[in-house]
């Protein structure tokens, strides 16, 4: 059992922090049980029942300046081991005194934060218990779907049990738990040369996973997809299913949300926080409290995570913050941080787009002449300050002719501002999702109709 | 370790299972990042662990627990019966049991081969070095962020397996890299060195970092910077272009590397990160290339970050080609892939990241093999007009790895056979084949250089990897350029 219970994990680093001769000392220790079954035609081609530890310490020195006395910074540093054995964890705290020993003082640094309250979470326990054969009962489910189809299956059954403790020498504890499950299927044509179809379903109770709808979406994408026909790039109206606003979206939280973007002037928000830029009836927020997928309510520093406004009544807000970039600016924390220190600044992890009114058969009704985007493959930032991002649609990429959904067409490559894209919102969907990408990070959105939608290239596929 | 490793997998057998190999893996790192003068990245891990995969009644089983080095006898037999369960558990979804080519049970050591073991080298000299960086890049007040960074990695292996195979492994890689971004004239520009991403990781010892010199490049870099925010933007249209290795680099990584892995072109990988357009049929015949392409996969090439003795399946390591005059001849496999192809070995390049995961078939070092041009015979030869473009800004590429879109940090327009005018935000696009049949000259060895690429990810759930690709510059023909 790799989980610690709350009493056990905090003993456990106090102990750490106590024994530290640091002037400020903060342990952290991250626990994973971990099963997934990967599968492909043949069936589960990798499993792995695993689990680890992540015991950080942070030490900061109180360094004296050149003026007799007068205190010039920190010296801050860090160590981490996979090991609770206390020689493992000793030797991380004298590796961390060691570099911070060496360190400049830094004086941009707070003093780290002291008491907070943090609500309570609990890991699902049917998650927990959630074992290998139920995973196969699943893939076998699938496969049976596709061979009946003439269609190859890849997929991922996962089960995640986590726990996070947070003890510092300013008298911060927090811990809190998490499960994550998850199950996905690609169906794919036997030779790989017709389409593909791809769904998941994504929840923090595994009880909440629905395989056999997972199973029918992707299978009957796969069907619709046989033969895609070509059409040219250009723009279209477009309508992205949470999967593709997903890889879209994240970008945003990979980059620019972020107080340490703004301030080196290589974020979407420069210049347009506060302006009036975008549809009303589209709303984001950070909001770790989610009850659909919540995460772990404090940041890596230990502040409490809420529900921070992003984009609201049209306009951009922000951005968010960690203790030092709150003391920095002048606002408040918003819980953002990272485990510090850290070149990187404060982030968002928990982005939810707020449901609007509109059903998909009613987002494709909004639409003469588009494209029903399934999924986004391999998005990449090529233009920080308005978000230009390319990318391939994947796994399901239909026309829109008269409000219907038509022929299935061959991928496409787009090139597009996110900024301008969300400007160009003209309806959201009704219906929430959790939706994760190819990179790291998943987000809680429904499907959007964006107008002028911008595709650079295709295949032939 | 060896001892606890080898009575896992004899424990295995015991249990069952027709196959069993165990990894016990130390990772011990230094990671030191400057940014903006200040030392905002001061990190020492550890890290210590058990990995035990089996193969029972034909399906995979696999279990990984962490562990102190006097645990790990304590630690095994639990993992071995977990793994075993596993695969019994999931065995009943397997529609054809898992085989395997055979492969020699090896014993023996394999060290990388460093001048100077980079974790005695003293902290203050490190940041010290950084600190020298860092102050070679001030001097521009337009400049938002300047960093500098080093990485130092020590990974020891002992891993067994049931064919016999004893092997301990202790591989070195050290790299480091600083880059300047400058706010000016309504843009953000970044000019890296020597790559992005990082910089440049090789397999060796502190003599990888002294070789780059970073100091010395500090103010070229921060007066590249500051002169692309006041560039043009590389116009759109079809032209000639010639990339420079740190470009070149993700070319082939993306283009060639990814799609030559075998459980990928099998629909393996579908899942996540895709497919494969270079399909077995091809094998032998395909035209990947002009005949000027050559690129060997070689996981013993000194430096490479992938250069080792074995692959976490115990199979020793090799060299190939797997695009010879531009034919496409050989793929990346794996012990349960080679057979596919009807080749008796695996080529030894299943790799796991440290001992929380099992092992998948990963990119090993990857080169592309120089020709025989001077780089400014090169450009004298090339029209006005053609592109020089370098360093990697941004990349994607398709689920099949066909149509891709690179981004690179910098380029100049040839004019007379020389650089010309500087261009920013240079981004090029095109189809795989087309690309590589497009090449018509290649720099020679002189102007070759190996670049590491520390974070290639690929698995559900996702593993990440390191390995090498060389490149000297090279010239291609009729690219589209897109603004």
């Amino acid at each position: 059992m790799a989980l610690l219970d709350q009493d056990h994990a905090l003993d456990l680093l106090r102990g750490i922090v106590d024994g530290s001769p640091a002037a400020q000392t903060e342990a952290t220790l991250e626990c994973v049980e971990d099963r997934f079954v990967r599968f492909a035609d043949v069936g589960p081609t990798q499993d792995a029942d695993r689990e680890r530890h992540l015991l950080t310490v942070r030490v900061r020195l109180a360094s004296s300046g050149s003026q007799r006395g007068a205190f010039a910074g920190w010296r801050e540093a860090r160590a981490s081991c996979g090991s609770l054995d206390p020689e493992a964890s000793g030797a991380a705290l004298e590796r961390a005194l060691v570099l911070a020993e060496v360190s400049d003082p830094n004086p941009d640094l707070v003093p780290m934060g002291g008491p907070v309250q943090v609500s309570e979470t609990a890991l699902q326990r049917p998650t927990l218990d959630h074992t290998f054969r139920e995973k196969a009962e699943w893939i076998g489910a699938a496969l049976s779907a596709c061979q009946g189809r003439e269609l190859a299956p890849a997929g991922l059954a996962q089960t995640t049990a986590m726990t996070r403790t947070l003890v510092n020498s300013m008298g911060r504890a927090v811990h809190g738990a998490r499960t994550r499950a998850a199950f996905s299927l690609t169906a794919s044509s036997l030779d790989g040369e017709g389409g593909s179809g791809f769904a998941e379903s994504i929840h923090a109770n595994v009880e909440r996973v629905d395989p056999p709808d997972v199973i029918r979406r992707a299978v009957e994408k796969a069907v619709a997809s046989r033969v895609p026909i070509p059409v040219d790039p250009g723009e279209y109206t477009v309508v992205l299913e949470p999967a593709a606003v997903s890889a879209f979206l994240l970008f945003a939280a990979y980059h620019g949300f972020g107080a340490r973007e703004v301030h080196e002037q290589s974020s979407f928000l420069c210049g347009r926080v506060g302006e009036r830029l975008f549809p009303e009836a589209l709303a984001i927020h950070d909001h770790a409290t989610n009850e659909l997928y919540p995460g772990f309510l404090f940041d890596g520093e230990g502040s409490p995570k809420t529900k921070v406004p992003l984009l609201v009544d049209g306009a951009l807000q922000g951005p968010v913050t960690d203790e030092r970039w709150a003391r920095r600016l002048g606002v408040e924390n918003t819980g953002h941080g990272r485990q510090q220190p850290s070149p990187d600044g404060p982030t968002c992890l928990n982005l939810v787009v707020q449901p609007g009114t509109e059903s998909l058969e009613q987002l494709l009704g909004g639409v003469d002449r588009g494209l029903l985007v399934s999924q986004l493959h391999y998005t990449n930032m090529i233009e920080p300050r308005d978000l230009t991002l390319t990318g391939m649609t994947r796994n399901g990429t239909f026309l829109i002719e008269n409000g219907r959904v038509g022929a299935a067409v061959q991928n496409l490559r787009f090139t597009q501002s996110l900024v301008d894209a969300l400007r160009n919102v003209t309806g959201v969907g009704n219906r929430l999702s959790v939706a994760g990408a190819l990179f790291d990070g998943e987000v809680v959105c429904p499907a959007l109709r964006i107008e002028a939608f911008r595709f650079t290239s295709t295949t032939d596929f | 370790m060896m001892d606890s490793a080898q009575a896992a997998v004899e424990s295995a057998l015991k249990a069952g299972a027709d196959y069993a190999d165990a990894r016990v893996n130390r990772l011990s790192r230094e990671q030191f990042t400057l940014k903006n003068g200040a030392l905002e990245g001061a990190d020492a891990p550890e890290d210590f662990g058990v990995g035990v995969r089996v193969l029972v009644d034909g399906s995979w089983g696999f279990a990984a627990a962490p562990s102190g080095a006097r645990e790990v006898h304590e630690v095994a037999p639990g993992l071995v019966r977990r793994a075993c369960k596993a695969a019994r558990d999931v065995a009943r979804a397997r529609t054809t049991p898992v085989q395997q080519v055979g492969e020699t049970g090896h014993v023996a050591e394999y060290v990388t081969p460093v001048a100077q073991d980079p974790f005695s080298v003293p902290l203050s000299d490190k940041l010290d070095l950084l600190r020298a960086a860092d102050d070679a890049m001030r001097g521009v007040d337009e400049t938002v962020i300047r960093e500098a960074s080093l990485s130092l990695r020590r990974e020891e292996q002992w891993q067994a397996s049931s064919d016999g195979a004893a092997l301990h492994q202790v591989l070195v890689r050290t790299g480091g890299g600083i880059a300047c971004t400058v706010a000016d004239n309504g843009t953000v520009e970044r000019r890296s060195y020597p790559a992005s991403m990082g910089g440049n990781f090789k397999s060796g010892g502190w003599e990888v970092v002294e070789a780059m010199d970073l100091p010395a490049h500090g103010e070229r870099v921060r007066d590249e910077a500051a002169a692309l925010c006041h560039a043009d933007l590389c116009p759109a249209g079809e032209r000639t272009l010639i990339l420079g290795g740190s470009q070149l680099m993700l070319q082939i990584h993306e283009s060639v590397g990814h799609p030559n892995e075998l459980d990928r072109v099998h629909g393996h990988e579908v899942d996540l990160a895709g497919r494969s357009f270079a399909t077995t049929e091809k094998l032998g015949s395909f035209q990947y290339g002009s005949p000027l392409v050559n690129l060997v996969a070689d996981s013993t090439l000194p430096g490479g970050l992938d250069t080792r003795g074995f692959d976490d399946e115990c199979v020793e390591s090799g060299r190939w080609h797997v695009v010879q005059d531009g034919v496409f001849t050989g793929y990346h496999t794996s012990r349960e892939w080679a057979g596919h192809i009807d080749e008796e070995r695996s080529r030894g390049t299943a790799r796991a990241e440290g001992w929380y995961n099992p092992p998948i078939i990963r990119i090993t070092n990857l080169s592309l093999q120089p020709g025989s041009w001077s780089f400014d015979d090169l450009l004298a030869d090339t029209e006005d007009g053609a592109i020089y473009a370098d360093t990697v800004r941004t990349w994607s590429i398709d689920q099949r790895r066909l149509n891709f879109q690179f981004t690179c940090e910098i380029a100049w327009e040839l004019v007379g056979g020389e650089l010309g005018r500087l261009l920013r935000r240079p981004t090029y696009q095109g189809t795989t084949p087309s690309f590589w049949r497009s090449c018509d000259a290649l720099c020679d060895e002189r102007h070759f250089e190996l670049w590491g690429v520390p974070n290639c990810g690929k698995g559900n759930p996702i593993q990440v990897a390191e390995m090498s690709h060389g490149a000297a510059p090279a010239r291609f023909r009729r690219v589209t350029f897109l603004t």
